[in-house]
């Protein structure tokens, strides 16, 4: 791991200013980058430790539920407003990582954390996210773990948080702070498709402070589930994953909100998905022809092809909560 | 009279030391002055290192010394009698056998320092395309010179075509098992020493005797200049068995820079430093009767093997013994490919053993007969290979005792008759099956102090099995004294000769060498006992005299009686007995019976392991608590076989991707069922150690195959690639 300088600011707005020079970084819990750093995956000169600003904490206002960027997975697993309001949020937050590292991990961080992609993680290899160019050896390597939607012939990674997955169903916004003002930015388009700068994975600038998170209460998120599927029974990143908001009345969906993890470089929601199922009645037929809508554009690679088959299956365990059947 | 200590559930004897933290293990060694070594590795897997700038390196902070091949001391490379089963050191020259080997060994004041410096060491190569793929590479298989550790490349006996062409039922097919790492929980580390021309090395290692044998030859250098140590381990499951070049190039260069140098492995080395189970491919061909009895075995393992060693460590040994069967051929093929040495890991006859009881799992379908069933026709009284009887084998009892605690009879054998409200549920069950001892025995010393106290010492370890416990256990058993007044010593090359903590010979080689030194001692003091005037026990017949709790009694009249410490008090000095190492252990089979119960979801391919019985014979159960742990142990290693474990390379670029614990998936304690454990415990009459026979391996042998069969009675599929994971049971 190469010198860095390293800074605790107390008010944001010294942060966002030490933050904008390029070789800064913001360390929250430090649960991912510092790995990174000491892998060689990732090199800073300057760490800005940002546990002294005043960004943790959930509040609960009209229609909404504010979660400061710093708040603690575990923290915001556990709260009650969350559990009842928003279950798809809370089960997202367990499913991921372990009980340690949900105490240090934060909200921002998590949203922030980079891929699992093997390739990526060893610094002695090819990677065209990390080192642009260089080339994408899992393309024809190992990719059981990668994409099946949304990659680009320049990188096939998936992103690994579980509560992007969550969020991204939820239609949730982030907020964001810099020298240049303070701008909200809605899930939908917070992450950026790999394309030919997979290096580039969300709309964030250098030094942009993630200042919370807004999360809407509404009553198709009361019912919200999580769904993820792994080796492991635990502490394992996704296979595949599903956040799944759904209401019906009288046997047929009203309103759908369906996001997918462990596919796609980025949390994965296509409205094709809910488009099969609103003003439908949730039954096999439908449910399958979501499932298609899903991976209509599949482009699975030598050892994922399973994906297609297992999202698909998942989305049904997912629906099934609803009186769908599988 | 109160019952013997042996057998006895006794808590470790260092667990408190362990808990409290006042156990030092190798990296925790303090050595003043000590400076911290950092590998560089090469990301090459084939080729040559053209050159090595190390300018920046040698420049940095802190920086003591920068090794490569071209400034590296000149050292023998030992041979295989030291363990040492590599066949090359690496940093002595600049071809490349594998990625992660290193090539450069960074010296500084503090680890940061070195670590650093390690990143600016920049080696140039000539690279090569590496062959890392046993499926690609099936066609180069060829057998390998026989080697005593890596059983015969072909056995044969009976008529094996014959035997099949007169089945009534076969069976034929193919299982595979991926490349696999040890993951002990410590990380190997070593710190090398120099006073003149003697050297100290504290390591984690599993054979101190063998790495001091491996330091001799590589600085030409004799027995007494060379101390090993290694009180403590946290693991090794044959990782550390072997003598590594690690400790000898730390060595070396310790001298360079005239300090004390530590190197301690990150866990990402130790997925190129340590071996690993190699690839494997089993391919069998089993012929039965109708009523099920064997008529032919034809067992083929092809695997992985290095560019620099041929040695193979997937012994098919539990097919030539275990079953009464007449023809039975093994066969053992080797694939040379890019990829660093293969050794044991966990139990190395464990992947043999997986493929063998799957097998006849399909053969008991094939038959329509319960699995149970199928084992206790082919049950056999002798070993199978030798053809000699086995000590004991109380396998038939382990699945009777097994079967009924599990409640086998219930079972259903179509495969998906049983189900849950949320899914389908499995029972299988399978043998367990692994050799012990068959290498030489153990040397040991004993001092009984004129406090009736005794000390008794070998060169062997405790890799965390519990050898501290158990063989106080034994010596305080022979010696007639309590737990407390029986210190064991080991982990010090200076101690009297014993052997490798590999191949659950321990208990059979150590044990034995522990109930000779303690006999003797036993007998000294009888003798001093009876030749004293003012004894109690004065002119009796020494056979009539015993000891048990702390005295030597008159076993005719129990009263008569004098305490170790009053005969010790009036001797004035010491007792001393060494014990020199016995020719050989003898080989023996311990054996057990699991069953297990699964439950699948196939429509989202979720398997949770829910029940675990294991039975088990390892002869007499010296502590049940440390053979329960161990049983625990292994079983967990098998789930991990079984449903997860599996190392990525990279096809193309031969490295290991999974270097880390969140890469390699180990089972976390939520894929962990209860874990029933039953031993019939009945001594071995043919055990040199009170009836007890090596057992530490057998546990994480069977349970793969138990469960690969549950998931099978679930859902009908026969899974025979591991690990059995989502994809390959969902229902299409
Ligand atoms: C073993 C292991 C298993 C895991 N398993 C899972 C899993 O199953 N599911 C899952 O979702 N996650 C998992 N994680 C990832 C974990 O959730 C993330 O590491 C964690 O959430 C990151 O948060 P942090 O506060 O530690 O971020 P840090 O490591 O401190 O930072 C991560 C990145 O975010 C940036 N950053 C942090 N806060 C802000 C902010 N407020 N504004 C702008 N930038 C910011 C940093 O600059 C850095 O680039 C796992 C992690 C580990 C180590
Ligand atoms: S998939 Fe993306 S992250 Fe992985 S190697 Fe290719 S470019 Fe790098």
């Amino acid at each position: 791991m190469d010198d860095f300088a390293y800074t605790r600011p107390d008010r944001p707005q010294v942060a966002v200013a030490l933050a904008a020079r390029p070789g800064a970084r913001f360390v929250a819990g430090g649960t991912d980058l510092l790995n990174l750093m000491k892998d060689g995956a990732e090199h800073h000169d300057h760490l800005i430790d940002i546990n002294a600003l005043p960004l943790s904490g959930l509040r609960k206002v009209e229609g909404r539920i504010e979660i400061g960027a710093l708040s603690r997975m575990s923290d915001v697993a556990a709260h009650p407003a969350v559990r009842e309001g928003l279950p798809v949020l809370s089960q997202a937050l367990l499913a991921g990582a372990s009980p340690q590292v949900r105490n240090m991990a934060s909200m921002g961080g998590n949203l922030l954390q980079r891929t699992r992609c093997w390739y990526f993680r060893d610094a002695a290899m090819p990677c065209n996210k990390r080192s642009p160019g260089s080339g994408c050896p899992a393309i024809k390597g190992q990719n059981r773990r990668h994409a099946i939607v949304g990659g680009s012939e320049h990188c096939i990674a998936v992103h690994p948080s579980d509560l992007a997955v969550a969020l991204t169903a939820l239609g949730a916004t982030v907020h964001t702070l810099s020298p240049r003002g303070a701008r909200s930015i809605p899930m939908a388009g917070f992450y950026l498709s790999p394309g030919n700068t997979p290096h580039q994975e969300t709309v964030l600038g250098q030094g942009e402070l993630i200042t919370r998170i807004d999360v809407p209460v509404t009553p198709l998120a009361r019912g919200s589930r999580y769904v993820k599927l792994r080796e492991r029974a635990t502490f394992e990143f996704a296979l595949v994953s599903v956040a799944a908001l759904v209401r019906t009345q009288g046997g047929v969906v009203r309103e759908a909100g369906l996001a997918f993890g462990g596919i796609a470089p980025r949390p994965w929601r296509p409205a094709a998905v809910e488009e099969a199922l609103v003003g439908r009645p949730l039954d096999a037929a439908a449910i399958k022809a979501a499932g298609a809508a899903l991976v209509r554009d599949a482009v699975p690679r030598e050892h994922n092809a399973f994906k297609v088959a297992l999202v698909q299956r998942a989305l049904a365990e997912a629906l099934g909560e609803f009186g769908g059947s599988r | 009279m109160s019952a013997s200590v042996v057998g006895r559930a006794v808590s470790r004897v260092e667990g408190v030391a362990k808990v409290t933290g006042a156990a030092r293990y190798a990296a925790d060694t303090e050595v003043t002055g000590v400076t911290h070594a950092v590998l560089v590795k090469s990301t090459i897997a084939r080729g040559r290192v053209t050159g090595i700038d190390t300018a920046k390196a040698t420049a940095a902070p802190g920086v003591l010394g920068v090794f490569t091949h071209q400034n590296m001391p000149r050292l023998t490379v030992p041979g295989p009698q030291t363990m040492f089963l590599k066949g090359f050191l690496p940093v002595q020259d600049g071809e490349i056998r594998y990625s992660g080997q290193p090539v450069a060994i960074v010296v500084a004041g503090t680890l940061e320092q070195a670590r650093y410096a390690a990143t600016l060491v920049k080696p140039a190569y000539d690279a090569e395309t590496p062959q890392v793929s046993l499926a690609a590479n099936m066609d180069l298989a060829y057998l390998p010179e026989p080697h005593p550790m890596s059983g015969p490349p072909v056995y044969t006996r009976g008529d094996v075509a014959a035997g099949l062409e007169s089945a009534d039922v076969k069976v034929a097919a193919e299982y595979s098992t991926p490349l696999q790492h040890h993951n002990a929980m410590e990380p190997t580390a070593m710190v090398a020493a120099w006073d003149g021309d003697r050297l100290t090395v504290h390591a984690s290692t599993q054979g101190v005797g063998d790495l001091q044998r491996s330091l001799m030859a590589a600085f030409g250098l004799p027995g007494e200049s060379v101390r090993v140590v290694c009180p403590y381990l946290g693991g090794g499951f044959g990782g550390k068995a072997l003598s590594w070049p690690e400790p000898i190039l730390v060595a070396a260069v310790a001298r360079q820079v005239r300090r004390p140098v530590k190197l301690v492995l990150t866990r990402a080395d130790s997925y190129t430093a340590s071996g690993h189970r190699a690839e494997t491919r089993h391919s069998l061909q089993v012929g039965a009767t109708r009523d099920g009895r064997l008529t032919a075995i034809d067992h083929t393992l092809t695997q992985q093997v290095s560019r620099t060693d041929e040695l193979m460590f997937n012994n098919p040994g539990q097919t030539r013994v275990i079953y009464a069967c007449p023809n039975v051929r093994t066969t053992q093929r080797a694939v040379r490919l890019d990829l660093p040495i293969a050794n044991f890991t966990r139990s190395p006859e464990a992947s043999g053993g997986h493929a063998l009881e799957s097998a006849l799992d399909e053969l008991a379908y094939a038959l329509n007969m319960d699995p149970v069933e199928l084992r206790l026709r082919n049950w056999s009284a002798t070993n199978q290979e030798t053809g000699h009887p086995h000590g004991s084998n109380h396998l038939r009892e382990c699945y009777r005792r097994g079967a009924q605690r599990f409640g086998w009879a219930r079972r259903d054998p179509r495969p998906g008759s049983m189900r849950d409200r949320d899914g389908l549920i499995g029972w299988g069950m399978a043998t367990a099956a692994h050799a012990s001892g068959g290498v030489p025995g153990a040397g040991a010393d004993l001092v009984i102090k004129e406090d009736g106290t005794a000390r008794i010492r070998s060169a062997t370890q405790d890799v965390g099995t519990g050898t501290y416990t158990v063989m106080t256990q034994i010596g305080a058993d022979v010696l007639g004294l309590p737990l407390r007044g029986v210190e064991f010593a080991l982990g010090d090359s200076a101690f009297p000769r014993s052997v490798v903590a590999a191949a659950s010979t321990t208990v059979p080689s150590v044990g034995e060498a522990v109930v000779r030194a303690a006999t003797q001692g036993r007998d000294r003091l009888i003798a001093l006992a009876v030749a004293d005037s003012k004894s109690p026990l004065h002119g009796l017949d020494p056979k009539r005299v015993a000891a048990r709790d702390g005295h030597l009694f008159d076993t005719e009249r129990p009263s008569r009686r004098i305490a170790h410490r009053e005969v010790m008090r009036r001797h004035g000095k010491p007792i001393e007995v060494v014990v020199s190492p016995a020719a050989f252990t003898p080989r023996r089979f311990s054996v057990g019976a699991y069953f297990a119960e699964v439950h699948v979801d196939p429509g989202i391919g979720r398997i949770r392991l829910r029940r675990v019985v294991g039975v088990f014979d390892p002869g007499r159960v010296i502590n049940p608590k440390t053979a329960r742990s161990q049983v625990i142990g292994g079983a967990i290693w098998c789930v991990g076989i079984a449903l997860t474990e599996h190392t990525l390379v990279d096809p193309y670029l031969g490295r290991v991707l999974t270097p880390n614990l969140s890469g390699y998936l180990l089972p976390v304690n939520a894929d962990v069922p209860d874990i029933e454990v039953d031993f019939i415990d009945r001594p071995d009459p043919s055990s040199p150690a009170l009836g007890a026979r090596g057992f530490g391996e057998v546990p994480s042998t069977g349970l793969t195959a138990a469960i690969g069969n549950a998931v099978y009675h679930a859902t009908g599929v026969r899974v025979r690639d591991l690990p059995i994971t989502p994809e390959k049971v969902i229902k299409s």
